[in-house]
């Protein structure tokens, strides 16, 4: 196409508006300039108007199409011109539609060129903010690392302000600055803290040189000392031979005295107390020794020593000593032999909790038929109590099997003073000691193999633990040794022994006696029938199961009037046909306390306290005193003696023919309970009454 | 030696007349008064450990044993040796026991003689006081002036228990022998030989007879000789109690049973026919006094223990008493 087409067209088109610029005259490129103008005009021409006039534009070209389809079934000539007119309109009308989609078409390539730019632009800008971010960040990193910047300073330990504005000297110290200035402060604080430090560094200096010049003038000291010795050694040697002319026992003496020095403290007052008391009463009553591994005794101590060189506190706190014993042994066995079986570790683990001091004290006390009592206290050094065992020694042997376990045996130390038992340590802190060496077993299992640990051993040795000892006054807080307290306790507990001693002689006598089946005459003023049909036929000891199985002993027990630790006979008395079992309980402090009898009778039956009143009503008339006031000498035979009465009386009230009465009665039976005349009278030649 | 209240005896018993207080007496001369209120209502909050332990402990001057007690309106009547006291019961449930309101000697012969009073029984209307005494004697005091009534001899040794109805009294001794007396004449005009009789008899226990109890038709007695039922007007024994015990020294007529004591692990309560009806332990090796009340219903056994034991519905013990 021409441009006249265009441009006539345009013309047409945009009639006045823009002839103005298409008659203009173009000395360039054509085409380009075309381009140009295009895009001006598609720039100038609002789009809205456009789309309008292009919709216009269709509708028109509809119309005629409709109008040609019309005026071409009339198909005449007239018809045919008009189609031809028709057909030029439309054709125009195509062309401005032509138009229009170029227009349009430019347009968009400019909206989108404008977009693209735009977009480019949003890019770098973001860009350029990222990087600013990023700046940021790596300043406030900085800063913070700044703040958190430890100064070798802050370490140091300074003395306080006040202190510091206080001694410090005006120079140092700057009060003018550093009162207001921080900085200015701490560093004169730290200043003055170097300048006090070098002082005291050289003021230690001093003292450590000091300290060597008086070790060394006392090493000297003891190097002229130890040249001392032989000396001494060859003047005693000499002295010997006029020891022996004179008799003096000094040599004996002083091995004592050195063999007591080595004893644990305890053992050693124990020893003190005893041997002053045996000095003052004669060694043939109470006689006091040393025995042990002195050798032995010496390595513990100077051991002791270094321990408590060590271990500047106190000893009393043992847990520490053990524990620290179980380190050193602990550290040997490593070296040794890595692989010790634990049984072995166990058991040597026991044997040092349960180890005693190497030495111990022998007291023998004798009382005046030749019977001595012989007791070796030990010391237990990590339990801290201290434990007895014993022998007795007799100037004759006893016959009689009963009679001999009242010297022998555990019996004779059993509850010397009330309660004291010796079955269990005394020391509440012993269980826990047993249970921190890992130990399960309680104190009792051993005490068969180390000895009994009693309450009065302890208190001989000066030991007081308060938990157990309730009739002293004076309680110790923790277990030092209390002097005064042995002191007291050892004569109190010689005398009990010599009396405990002497009444179980006695006691053995008579039970030799009783075993063979005679009963000493009664002396003093109890009253005696003249004649007894009854007769002791037995007397035996019984053990605790036999005792406890009696039905006539249950009362006895449920009132705990009687414990396994008693002495435990069995009496049989006969007359004729009827049998009387006694069953006898003597406490330890026999005769203190008097014999206990419970009586079972087979005679028409068996009868006992708990069924039979009779038998109820002898017990009470022996046990309690209501039948008597007679003086406590030789109480058992005397027991014994009013129930062979009162078993002649009660046969003989029963009017059976075996038993003939031969006894002086009021009346046999008196009282709704029927009691049987058992309390004798002296009228005449003697009379049985009820009361 | 040990404490003689170990071996404790408690030979009698009895009840105030209000029904607050127990009284027992044992060999040692001494009577225990128990609160009765207190035991059998506690209140928790009150409640000791020795609640059941005597209120007062009084122990007599004379220190003879107290045989027999009993209790009218007005007194406490104590039975000991050669004595009859009696404190009115102010004074005997005081915390000190003062000097008796009255007394009574027993005529004695001599005066070595020492005479029990074993047995007391007052006549329905309180005025006459019967005591059965060791020296084969019942004797009948006026209680208004003490002046002696009437002597009922007959017995050949001391008498264990009496009883009494309406005008007839009863008399068990340790001569075997139960006798019926008419209160009017004094004289016995019946007599019982439980020991002859060989269902009953036990010659192995002995032929004393320890208690015996006076009903409308009927006649319980029992000792060595076992617990029987006799009818009053044939002195047959209609029923022989099957128990096993070794001597009857308690027994009485309540509610148409028979409740019985003695040397027994138990105290009974047994029906007209022979049957046990009740079975109930005892603390005591043998029972010598059993005391019943129905208001407040309480039942209290003692003898030779130093326990009490006692029974609010009869039926099983459920209180223990100390007498210690």
């Amino acid at each position: 196409m021409g441009k006249e087409d265009v441009s006539a067209k345009k013309r047409r088109k945009i009639n006045t508006s823009s002839s103005s610029d298409t008659s203009k005259p173009v000395p360039v490129d054509i085409y380009k300039r075309v381009v140009e103008f295009e895009e001006s005009e598609a720039q100038l021409r609002p789009a809205e108007k456009d789309a309008t006039l292009f919709k216009k534009i269709c509708q028109d070209i509809r119309h005629l199409f409709a109008e040609i389809s019309e005026l071409k079934t009339k198909d005449t000539d007239e018809a045919r011109e008009k189609i031809n007119a028709k057909r030029i309109e439309a054709s125009l009308n195509l062309v401005a539609l032509k138009k229009l989609n170029r227009l349009e078409k430019v347009r968009t390539r400019a909206g989108r060129d404008a977009l693209h730019k735009e977009k480019q632009r949003v890019d770098s800008t973001h860009l350029l903010l990222q990087n600013l971010l990023y700046e940021a960040d790596h300043l406030n990193k900085e800063v913070t690392k700044c703040l958190q910047f430890k100064s070798k300073d802050e370490e140091i330990e300074l003395v306080s302000l006040e202190d510091f504005f206080a001694n410090a000297p005006a120079e140092i110290s700057r009060p003018d600055l550093t009162k207001t200035d921080e900085h200015q402060l701490q560093l004169a604080r730290l200043e003055w803290e170097l300048r006090q430090r070098r002082e005291l560094s050289a003021a230690c200096n001093e003292l450590i040189s000091s300290k060597e010049r008086v070790a060394a003038a006392i090493a000297a000291a003891r190097s002229r000392l130890d040249a001392l010795v032989p000396h001494l050694r060859d003047v005693l040697k000499s002295t010997k031979p006029l020891q022996e002319c004179l008799a003096l026992r000094l040599d004996d003496k002083r091995d004592e005295a050195r063999a007591a020095s080595l004893l644990p403290s305890p053992l050693f007052l124990l020893f003190a107390n005893t041997s002053a008391y045996s000095d003052a009463l004669g060694s043939n009553s109470v006689a006091v020794s040393i025995s042990g591994d002195e050798d032995e005794a010496r390595r513990l101590e100077q051991l002791n020593n270094v321990d408590s060189d060590l271990v500047a506190s106190n000893d009393s706190d043992s847990d520490q000593e053990n524990n620290e014993d179980d380190q050193r042994e602990k550290k040997k066995r490593h070296h040794r032999n890595a692989k010790i079986s634990k049984e072995e570790k166990a058991e040597a683990k026991k044997k040092e909790v349960l180890k005693k001091h190497p030495l111990n004290v022998q007291v023998s006390v004798k009382v005046q038929d030749g019977t001595a009592l012989n007791l070796i206290f030990s010391y237990l050094l990590h339990l801290k109590i201290v434990v007895v065992k014993f022998t007795v020694s007799l100037p004759k042997p006893i016959t009689g099997v009963s009679a001999a376990d009242v010297l022998n045996g555990h019996c004779i130390l059993n509850e010397l003073y009330p309660g004291d038992t010796g079955c269990d340590s005394p020391h509440p802190a012993t269980s826990y000691l047993l249970n921190a060496a890992g130990i399960s077993e309680d104190f009792q299992y051993f005490i068969s193999e180390l000895g009994k640990p009693y309450i009065w051993a302890q208190r001989m040795c000066g030991l007081d633990f308060m938990a157990t000892i309730t009739e002293d006054q004076k309680i110790n807080k923790n277990n030092n040794l209390c002097p005064s307290l042995s002191v007291s306790t050892v004569e109190n507990f010689i005398l009990t022994l010599k009396k405990r001693l002497k009444s179980r002689v006695e006691l053995m006598k008579e039970l030799q006696d009783l075993e063979s089946g005679k009963i000493l005459p009664v002396k003093g003023d109890f009253p005696c029938p003249i004649r007894l049909s009854g007769s002791l036929t037995q007397w035996q000891s019984v053990g605790w199961p036999e005792y406890s199985q009696s039905p006539s002993t249950s009362f006895l027990i449920a009132e705990g009037l009687v414990n396994p630790n008693d002495l435990l006979y069995r009496a049989i008395i006969t007359r004729q046909s009827a049998k009387l079992v006694a069953l006898v309980a003597l406490r330890s402090d026999y005769p203190r306390k008097a014999p206990m009898f419970s009586l079972t009778l087979h005679w028409n039956g068996t009868h006992h306290a708990g069924i039979n009143d009779d038998i109820r009503d002898i017990e009470r008339f022996i046990n309690t005193d209501l039948g008597s006031e007679d003086k406590k000498q030789h109480t058992l035979s005397v027991q014994i003696t009013k129930l062979l009465t009162c078993l002649d009386i009660l046969l003989e009230t029963t009017g059976s023919s075996e038993f003939p009465p031969d006894k002086v009665m009021f009346c046999p039976v008196r009282g709704r309970n029927r009691l049987k005349p058992y309390k004798f009278l002296k009228q005449g030649n003697g009379v049985f009454v009820q009361y | 030696m040990l404490d003689k209240i170990l071996y404790n005896t408690v030979l009698s018993q009895t009840l105030s007349p209000c029904g607050k207080y127990l009284i027992a007496g044992n060999i040692y001369s001494q009577l225990a008064v128990y609160d009765l209120d207190r035991i059998l209502n506690p209140v928790v909050e009150l409640l000791t450990s020795d609640y059941n332990k005597p209120k007062h402990i009084h122990t007599l001057e004379s220190g003879h044993q107290i045989c027999s007690l009993a209790s009218t309106e007005k007194f406490l009547i104590v039975g000991t040796v050669n004595e009859i006291s009696g404190w009115d019961w102010k004074s005997a449930v005081s915390s000190k026991l003062s000097k008796p309101s009255w007394s009574i000697r027993i005529p004695s012969r001599s005066s070595m003689e020492q005479t029990d009073v074993n047995s007391l029984w007052l006549s329905e209307d309180e005025s006459k006081l019967y005591a059965g005494c060791g020296d084969n004697n019942v004797y009948v005091f006026h209680l208004e002036d003490g002046r002696l009534v009437s002597t009922f001899k007959g017995h050949n040794n001391f008498i264990h228990a009496i009883d009494g109805r309406h005008q007839q009294l009863i008399t068990a001794s340790e001569d075997g022998c139960v006798m019926l007396w008419d209160t009017r004449t004094s004289s016995s005009h019946n007599k019982l030989e439980p020991h002859t009789n060989s269902k009953v008899s036990r010659p192995d226990i002995g032929k004393w007879v320890g208690s015996v109890a006076l009903g409308e038709d009927w006649i319980v007695c029992g000792g060595g000789p076992r617990l029987a039922l006799w009818h009053l007007r044939s002195l047959d024994a209609v029923t022989v109690f099957d128990i096993p015990d070794h001597g009857i020294h308690v027994s009485f007529f309540y509610d148409d049973s028979v409740f019985a004591g003695g040397a027994a692990k138990h105290f009974y309560q047994l029906s007209y026919s022979g049957e046990v009806k009740v079975e109930l332990p005892v603390s005591a090796t043998t029972v010598y006094s059993a005391v019943l009340r129905t208001n407040p219903k309480v039942l209290a056994i003692a003898g030779s223990s130093p326990e009490i034991d006692l029974c609010t519905t009869f039926n099983y013990r459920d209180q223990v008493l100390h007498f210690r």
